[in-house]
């Protein structure tokens, strides 16, 4: 619906614009500089810096441009002697009791309070009395926080609220002593740092990074998250081959994420230039022997004559190729490339938690972009836990509520957190999932179907009818609970209510990894094994293997010893595994921080992966690993070491991506979806029928639980690469609360001793 | 103490003299709930805000708002709950009037609030009071409950259809939650800052509902009001401030108290000098702040000779407001740039600290006070004052950036010399040889 046309005058010029949009929003995208800074676009509005005054005729008093809406033939002044005094007069108040010592803020030079100042140069401070003291401190061992330079803008509260859901940190206190704080002294939160980064001020600090590096002297690289399948866009900060952090700031870049990440994106950075990387490519000559640092010349060449003799004894069959949903689209294509070109296997697949081939082989719908799910009505959200697993999914979420108006529906066997944003969350058994799939794909299931659940028939029946009614965008997103049949089904549901007018079915899968969408699309999860069988196979049907990155955890339980079972064993890595104890080779790949390539993410959006350092120590980037060793099997894959030259080939090969290009891809503000085929609806009467007879055979069990999981129990595991930052360690040991809360708590809170070092007093 | 009626018949305060005058015995021997019958057997709601438009009644929080339009802003059709909300924060210095008329005449804030809440639609009601009120919680829960018992509160209130419940509720002791919004925001167990207007609480108020927030002393007029009719009841006072007023007198008078007067009544010194009984020990009349501290201080010179109208009206003539009536009077052993410094205290400390202009400003100008109160003033420190004051004044988020701007503005103004005595910095007993008067 078209918003109807209204005309406003500002400065002395007639505008057209939309009735009812924010003046501010107007005046700054008719050029009309207006300063702000508690103004915040989609949180609810502040109104406190008062910053933005503006006069309105008829109106009495200078108006906050933020929080009017144009009318017709509203005339209205941004650039006057009165308001510039206003506007001077309020920075001046906002300095009163700020210590004004830029030169040691962790924010100099990027501090939107500091340029403001700067900007306007002459102003004038009048204020010579004594400056209210406070000290800076710790709020959590990622959090610090320097109450001095607050301004009070409370940007930091709302996005813990708003985006979060989480409303850890709060004004307390009153007056000019109102300080940003926790409740009860200590950040329990999920450590996202959104405060951190929409704080314009030095206030609230990286507790990571402060105070280790300037701004100006970071190296700026616009690049994709490694972490979960959201593909938050993010820029790396790195000095003399070091990351040195991650943000997501405004001025950086401008991704679908906006300014938000999540612990792991912003955070889990120093995994990257930690000591533990492998340094050189490594050989154990032996079985049972030790790995022994090797130039790459020798390694490739061993690899190489040592696969040729598997080959040559059992052929191709009897090499399996496993890549990974961590891994880029170009590494994974190479690995294909190797697979079926240099080995001829179809023994191939990647580590990734769960398969989407059936839904995808099904898609009856597009994939949701989380544009849409911010705007979409209604959201039904089976098994997941978005705010653990694909967090700025779980934020689009609660904005969508929240700012939209949404419904969301959540069925789960856990009471996640998302729960207090959904206006009907439905309990079920666990590991019944596929049950309430059934019993939305076919009405008359509902019945065995609620009873597998443990539900009311009538819970399931008005989520048919909320799906029914539905006006908008409608968007069903799953979790990896789902069997093959459960999630055809699903990708076909938008044919199971049918056309309506006004509505749009919109399917948005949960996977776990930055790159699950890509080994998807690019087949790899579509090989004769998976990852599970892979395993098995070892050492009967398969002699030897090429991983690049490592089997998860959950793959290797009670199957620790299969690699073991191997003649040879081939392993790219960026540390030491469990997978990489039984290899022969291990080679050092380079980390997303140090190669060029792209990540498909879990709307579909092909997003670049930019190198921001040069590859630690020996590392190389996985393709060109791929390449080199292909090369010394005889086959020159000709990618000429630039992985432009391997996405260029990538695109002629997987129809979802013909056509892209990395020039195409440039610019993270508008994202490139593939073009993942929609195959129309689909006869799944096969695979009711199979689901019907599974879920029949669903035990009536199970013991539901009533706890909240608690916040973090996903995003503080440690894994390879988080374990590497020390931060991590205290919070997954629960985020103790140290003595003393101005001094860093990796200080003062024993897990490893190696951290004990010399007390970082806050300030320091 | 005085408490009573001068220059008009007591309606506010009829019975607070009275033997007894908290019990409900008293209350209905004398004339309680009558208007409350009258109301809900021969009255329409909308026949209800009829009448107290007619009574050009204007709230008594302090703003003075026609309470009868406020209440004809309630959309009516709006399928939310509604609430009647009374302000009993009283937390404007010099303010007293409400304390007296919940601790002595329980009831007829009751009757009130009943009537409100019938004309409104409202089911449930809520009395908030300032922290320090805690003891007149006791005194309305039991007035409460007395009303209970007798059916006049709770399920089927005197046998009729209309059913209302009042709860009682305190504040922790801050002034901002005397302003309605973050009384709101209190009242929902959030903090207490005021919230973004529009939407105002007779749209959007309690928990996003239709809400009326009006003075004890806005829902105590209303039974007489009802009883009278608001025409009577309006003739009381003047054409645009209608009725009576209570005004809360303290400070430099020999006799200090609660005075229900009617607006309009003609003359500020007649007032002072003998209803109030003159000032004590023999002294003058400096200053009187009429309507509590966020208005501006009157000099005795634009008082005495000047036969100043005591109403909404008369007092704006006189460069002043009626606020909350909170009446002090000062003489002359008074320094005024004492007592601005004094309120001016008050207000950096009951800054919500919301917004920049209050929050910071007022801070500041404490800072500059204090600075000179301990003889460093400057010469141009009046002017640093009138400027800090001036980035205050209509541009905070709330009126209490500008209460606290108006006692300073007013007081440099009016009391030049007070301020110059304290700006003529002395080093070593000297002159610091500085040139120059503030430039005021
Ligand atoms: C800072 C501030 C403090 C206030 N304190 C009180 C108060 O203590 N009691 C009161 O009735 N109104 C107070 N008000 C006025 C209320 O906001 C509101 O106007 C009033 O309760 C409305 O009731 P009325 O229309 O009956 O006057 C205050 C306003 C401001 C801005
Ligand atoms: S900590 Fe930063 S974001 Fe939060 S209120 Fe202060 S200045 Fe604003
Ligand atoms: S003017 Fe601003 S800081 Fe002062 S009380 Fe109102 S909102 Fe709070
Ligand atoms: S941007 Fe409008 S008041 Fe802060």
């Amino acid at each position: 619906m078209p918003a109807e046309l209204i005309k406003v005058t500002i400065n002395g010029q007639e505008f057209e614009t939309d009735k009812g949009a924010r003046l501010i929003d107007v005046c700054r995208e008719k050029g009309f500089a207006i300063p702000s800074f508690c103004y915040y676009a989609d949180l609810a509005l502040q109104a406190s810096c008062r910053m933005c005054l503006v006069r309105i005729e008829k109106m009495p008093k200078l108006q906050t441009s933020c929080t009017i809406t144009c009318t017709d033939g509203m005339i209205v002044t941004t650039e006057s002697e009165e308001i510039e005094k206003a506007q001077r007069g309020m920075v001046e108040f906002l300095l009163a009791n700020h210590p004004l010592d830029c030169p040691v803020c962790d924010r100099g030079g990027e501090c939107e309070l500091q340029e403001m100042v700067f900007d306007w140069g002459g102003l004038e401070e009048r204020f010579t009395e004594k400056k209210n003291y406070a000290p800076e401190k710790f709020l959590s061992p990622i959090v610090a926080n320097d109450p001095q330079r607050c301004i009070l803008c409370k940007r930091c509260t709302r996005v813990c609220d708003e985006w979060m859901g989480e409303d850890a940190i709060e004004a307390g206190g009153r007056g000019s002593h109102t300080v940003i704080g926790t409740y009860g002294g200590w950040l329990n939160c999920s450590q996202c740092g959104n405060c951190i980064e929409v704080c314009p001020t030095g206030t609230l600090l990286d507790a990571t990074y402060r105070h280790q590096t300037r701004p100006w002297e970071l190296s700026r690289t616009i690049s994709t998250c490694t972490f979960c399948s959201d593909g938050c866009q993010l820029s790396v900060g790195s000095r003399g081959g070091e990351v040195m952090r991650v943000v997501a700031r405004d001025r950086y870049v401008n991704g679908l994420n906006g300014e938000f990440l999540c612990i792991k994106g912003r955070f889990a950075h120093p995994f990257v230039n930690h000591e533990e990387r492998l340094r050189t490519p490594l050989i154990r000559y032996k079985k049972g022997g030790k790995l022994i640092p090797a130039t790459w010349d020798e390694a490739i060449r061993y690899t190489a004559a040592k696969l040729r003799a598997v080959l040559d004894a059992h052929g191709g069959e009897s090499v399996g190729v496993v890549g990974s949903p961590r891994l880029t689209n170009e590494a994974n294509y190479a690995l294909l490339k190797f697979a079926r070109e240099v080995v001829g296997t179809n023994n191939y697949t990647a580590t990734e938690a769960f398969s989407l081939v059936p839904f995808f082989e099904n898609l009856g719908a597009p994939l949701a972009t989380h544009k849409d799910i911010r705007h979409a009505k209604t959201i039904l959200l089976i098994g997941g836990e978005p705010e653990e697993l694909q967090p700025l999914t779980g934020r689009q979420i609660r904005q969508a509520v929240r700012n939209g108006g949404a419904k969301l529906v959540i069925i789960n066997s856990v009471p996640i957190r998302l729960k207090h944003a959904a206006s009907q969350f439905i309990q079920i058994r666990p590991g019944t999932e596929d049950a309430a799939v059934l019993a939305l794909a076919s009405k008359d299931d509902a019945g065995v179907a609620a009873r597998k659940l443990n539900v009311e028939a009538g819970a399931l029946e008005q989520v048919r009818q909320h799906l029914n009614d539905a006006q908008g965008d409608v968007i069903v997103m799953f979790g990896g609970e789902l069997g093959a049949e459960a999630q055809s089904l699903l990708a076909q549901l938008s044919f199971t209510f049918g056309e309506k007018e006004g509505r749009r079915f919109l399917l948005h899968p949960l996977p776990l990894f930055n790159n699950s969408l890509g080994v998807h699309d690019l087949g790899l999860m579509g090989g004769a094994l998976n990852p599970l069988e892979i395993l098995d196979a070892a050492g009967a049907q398969l002699r030897a293997m090429y991983v690049a990155g490592s089997f998860l955890r959950t793959h290797l339980e009670g199957r620790e010893d299969a690699l073991s079972k191997l003649d040879f064993l081939v392993v790219q890595e960026l540390f030491q595994t469990a997978t990489t104890e039984h290899a022969d080779v291990v080679f050092p790949a380079a980390s997303f921080a140090e190669v060029d390539g792209t990540y498909t993410n879990n709307d579909g959006f092909v997003q670049r992966v930019r190198q921001s350092i040069p590859p630690i120590h020996q590392s190389k980037p996985d393709w060109m690993i791929t390449a080199m060793l292909a090369d010394a099997l005889g086959t020159d894959f000709g990618f000429q070491m630039s992985s432009s030259a391997v996405f260029l080939e990538l695109a002629k090969q997987i129809p979802a991506y013909e056509g892209l290009r990395y020039p195409l891809l440039k610019d993270e503000s508008n994202p490139v979806q593939a073009r993942h085929a929609l195959v129309g609806q689909r006869d799944v009467s096969a695979q009711l029928v199979e689901l019907r007879s599974l879920v029949e055979g669903i035990e009536e069990t199970g013991e539901t639980t009533t706890q909240t999981p608690p916040v973090g129990h996903e995003l503080f595991k440690l894994g390879t690469l988080t374990s590497k930052v020390p931060q991590f360690h205290l919070l997954a040991a629960g985020n103790p609360e140290p003595e003393s809360v101005l001094i860093s708590p990796l200080y003062q809170i024993t897990i490893d001793p190696a951290l004990r070092d010399e007390a970082a007093v806050a300030g320091d | 103490m005085f408490i009573g009626a001068i220059g008009c018949e007591p309606l506010q305060l009829r019975r607070v003299n009275l033997e007894n005058s908290r019990s409900i015995e008293t209350y209905r021997k004398n004339g309680g709930y009558e208007a409350l019958r009258k109301v809900l057997d021969r009255m329409s709601p909308d026949v209800v805000i009829g009448e107290v438009k007619k009574s050009a009644l204007r709230g008594r929080g302090g703003a003075g708002f026609p309470t009868g339009m406020k209440w004809g802003f309630v959309p009516k059709d709006s399928p939310k709950p509604k609430y009647v909300v009374c302000n009993a924060d009283e937390s404007e210095p010099g303010t007293f009037k409400d304390r007296y008329l919940m601790e002595r005449d329980p009831h007829m804030l009751i009757e009130g609030m009943l009537i409100a809440a019938y004309a409104l639609g409202s089911k449930a009601t809520y009395i908030y009071t300032r922290g320090e009120y805690r003891y007149l919680i006791e005194i309305m829960d039991r007035a409460i409950e007395e009303a209970r018992a007798a059916g006049l509160a709770g399920d089927k209130i005197l046998g009729t259809e209309f059913s209302c419940e009042i709860y009682t509720h305190t504040g922790a002791g801050a002034y901002i939650c005397g302003e309605e919004t973050a009384l709101l925001n209190s009242l929902e167990g959030l903090r207490g800052h005021p919230r973004m207007k529009p939407p105002f609480p007779a749209v959007a108020g309690l928990y996003g509902c239709p809400t009326v927030v009006n003075n004890v002393e806005t829902l105590t007029a209303v039974p007489d009001i009802i009883k009278m009719g608001g025409e009577a009841w309006q003739k009381l006072g003047t054409e645009k401030s209608g009725g009576t007023k209570v005004w809360s007198v303290s400070g430099h008078v020999n006799r200090p108290g609660v005075y229900e007067l009617p607006m309009g009544y003609e003359d500020m010194e007649k007032f002072i000098m003998e209803d109030c009984g003159g000032i004590p020990n023999g002294r003058q009349l400096k200053a009187v702040i009429p309507g509590g501290s966020s208005v501006y201080i009157m000099p005795a010179s634009d008082i005495v000779g000047k036969k100043v109208k005591m109403d909404y009206e008369g007092l704006v003539a006189a460069g002043s407001m009626v606020g909350s009536g909170g009446f002090i009077v000062m003489d002359d052993t008074v320094d005024i740039f004492e007592s601005t410094k004094n309120l001016t205290e008050f207000y950096k400390h009951e800054s919500c600290g919301w917004c920049t202009p209050c929050r910071e400003g007022t801070d500041w100008l404490v800072k500059v006070f204090k600075r000179i109160a301990r003889g460093e003033g400057r010469p141009d420190d009046a002017q640093l004052l009138l400027d800090i004051v001036d980035n205050i004044e209509g541009k905070s988020f709330c009126p209490l950036g500008d209460a606290a701007s108006w006692p300073i503005q007013s007081a440099i103004k009016k009391f030049p010399e007070d301020f110059k005595r304290h700006l003529l910095p002395l080093t070593n007993g000297k002159e610091s040889g500085k040139e120059g008067l503030p430039t005021i």
